[in-house]
């Protein structure tokens, strides 16, 4: 059963909401080694794709399969400590602390000392918070975030939030990171600074599953790309095959783009 | 920031050492039963601070705890003789297991319905103790609950009881700051702060909450028993809703989440009644009148005007250097 190509499958995943169906019998494998795109109009249903693969709005009917093994029914902190990080569309940070605490916050499933055994011996348990807070500064020099470390979240530009996110994510050590939309509302060069550190991310082994509207981003980063439109699969393929598929054209991205991107396709891939 | 954290901690020493000092001055029952009150509310809103404080989640039931702390502690020595001493671990213990129950119906509550809830609870425990007359005494309530001895000291004035339980808040708010300062604290803070984060970062969020409530109740319990040995005496009709209230109000007036907050809180609604007791019919709506200004005046509680003052000085001082 277990294939080690996939890190991440989806069979036949439906997520009613009351009359509404938001995902209709999805089916598609993420490749270990690769970046995964899923993209589509707004309302399409990749949010709810990937709360479903989160656990924080399990779905209807179907499976969700982990490193081969159905995850469906497990708690969502089960799901993040097995190695499924995520970022959110809005952001969720604890926006009272600083970005420190943020990231020590995204570190500390992994850490083993209990109440008691804190209270019993501080001496162990205060290294256990060095080592969080160290691992904490490594990240944040990883994701260029160092300067900003004592900010209180609230206080900083969306962009660095963003960034923090990804951090606090980071910190998890996932094998697998979904990222519902990184670079919405981003201005330019913090898109393409955050492309880089994705980039950057990926290349230190870490299989991604990205949801994006920027197809700037998207033909950058992906290997692998789904198109959903009204919850149903319309397409799937390398961005090369994305780009001339007809279907993905009318329903999302437009002729314009088809125009535009008949120039640069080639350097891509 | 780590400066003020200092800051604060020289705060709540100075506190301490001066409320040491008050009996020196002011060797009166009547003061010194006040200050008795005062000191074990510390410790139970020391508790309260985990769950409503740093974890946001209301809870109405800490009569409830409170009274559960005092019976047990108060009947184990009273009926089977035990020293107040192993019985006082039990009440903590009690406290525990509490905990661990009024946890459970609140991870799926939220607001009014966790306040309903703890509510209820405080209310039942009420209820079975007015009823069971046999064991509690019911309104009548239960006398000759016995002093104890540090070594040889006997705790026989309320002066030596004061600067027992006074150590005993200092050695509270020492584990109050280890707590509030580590992993866990800040995990409590993490749930107030956004409960919706938090199990995608591989956290058990019902854990968390659990753990907040079980301090809280261990806290309270505590001060239930130190209060029944103290007092000598309980009835049921000490354990209202009112006293419940009472608790949420010092954690409001001292500031949310803050352990300096907490002990400023203590001592302000502590002796706000006896303050005010000169307006003698008009003692009930001056005191309401005050907590509601507070509420809107200082949302974040007296330990606000702290930091606003500290601000004002900050920046002078930073004015002055820079010319
Ligand atoms: N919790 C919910 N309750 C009801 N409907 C929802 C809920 N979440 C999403 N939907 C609906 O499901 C559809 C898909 O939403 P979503 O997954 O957020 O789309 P996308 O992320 O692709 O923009 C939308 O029509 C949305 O209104
Ligand atoms: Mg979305």
């Amino acid at each position: 059963m277990d294939n080690p190509e996939v890190v991440l499958e989806v069979l036949d995943l439906v997520k009613r909401f009351d009359g509404l169906v938001a995902v209709d019998h999805l089916n598609f494998k993420v490749r270990r080694g690769k970046i995964h795109a899923l993209i589509g109009p707004n309302g399409a249903g990749k949010t709810t794709t990937v709360n479903m693969i989160t656990g924080e709005n399990p779905q209807t009917e179907g499976d969700v399969l982990f490193e081969g093994k159905s995850i469906s029914g497990r708690p969502v902190y089960a799901r993040a400590q097995m190695g499924i990080g995520r970022t959110f569309q809005n952001i969720k940070l604890f926006s009272a602390m600083t970005v420190t605490e943020n990231l020590m916050i995204g570190g500390q499933s992994k850490t083993t000392q209990s109440l008691l055994k804190y209270l019993a011996d501080f001496r162990s348990a205060r290294k256990e918070e060095r080592h969080l807070r160290e691992k904490a500064k490594e990240v944040l020099n990883f994701i260029g975030m160092y300067q900003y470390r004592d900010e209180i979240v609230n206080n900083l530009a969306y962009g660095r939030q963003k960034m923090t996110e990804l951090g606090r994510t980071l910190m998890g050590e996932p094998k697998l990171i979904l990222l519902d939309e990184p670079a919405a509302g981003l201005n330019p060069s913090e898109r393409k600074e955050f492309i880089e550190i994705i980039q950057k991310v990926f290349e230190t082994g870490v299989d991604m599953f990205l949801i994006e509207h920027n197809m700037d981003v998207v033909m950058n980063l992906s290997h692998d790309i789904t198109v959903l439109n009204f919850g149903c699969k319309i397409a799937e393929g390398n961005p090369k095959e994305i780009l001339v598929n007809e279907e993905v054209i009318s329903a999302y991205l437009g002729e314009g783009y088809r125009r535009k991107m008949a120039k640069g396709a080639e350097g891509n891939a | 920031m780590k400066t003020a954290r200092r800051n604060q901690y020289l705060w709540m020493g100075a506190l301490f050492v001066f409320l040491a000092l008050v009996p020196l001055f002011a060797d009166n029952n009547y003061y010194i039963t006040i200050l008795n009150q005062m000191v074990i509310n510390m410790i139970v809103v020391f508790g309260l601070n985990f769950i409503t404080g740093l974890t946001g989640q209301m809870n109405l039931g800490t009569a409830g705890i409170y009274a559960i702390g005092a019976y047990t502690s108060a009947l184990l020595s009273k009926n089977f003789g035990l020293s107040p001493w192993l019985t006082m671990i039990a009440s903590v213990c009690a406290g525990f297991l509490l905990g661990r129950g009024l946890g459970y119906p609140s991870l799926k509550m939220k607001g009014v319905y966790l306040s309903l809830t703890t509510l209820a609870f405080s209310e039942i425990v009420r209820i079975f103790a007015t009823n069971l007359i046999d064991i509690t005494g019911g309104t009548q309530g239960l006398k000759s609950i016995p002093r104890f001895s540090v070594g040889w000291i006997a705790l026989d004035t309320n002066t030596k009881y004061f600067y027992f339980i006074l150590v005993v808040a200092i050695a509270m708010c020492l584990l109050s700051i280890r707590i509030t300062d580590s992993k866990w604290g800040r995990e409590f803070r993490a749930v107030k702060d956004n409960q919706d984060a938090i199990e995608s970062l591989g956290l058990d969020i019902r854990r968390i909450k659990i753990r907040a409530f079980t301090l809280a109740a261990m806290y309270g319990a505590f001060g239930g028993a130190l209060y029944a040995h103290f007092n000598g005496y309980i009835t049921s009709l000490s354990f209202t809703t009112d006293l419940s209230i009472n608790y949420v109000i010092i954690l409001m007036v001292g500031g949310i989440g803050n352990i300096l907050g907490n002990m400023i809180g203590s001592i302000v609604v502590t002796l706000l009644p006896e303050l005010l007791r000169f307006l003698g019919d008009y003692y009930q709506i001056t005191y309401c009148i005050l907590v509601l200004a507070s509420a809107l005046f200082l949302p974040d509680g007296l330990i606000s005007l702290y930091g606003k003052v500290m601000g004002v000085f900050n920046k002078r001082s930073v004015a002055e250097g820079g010319e």
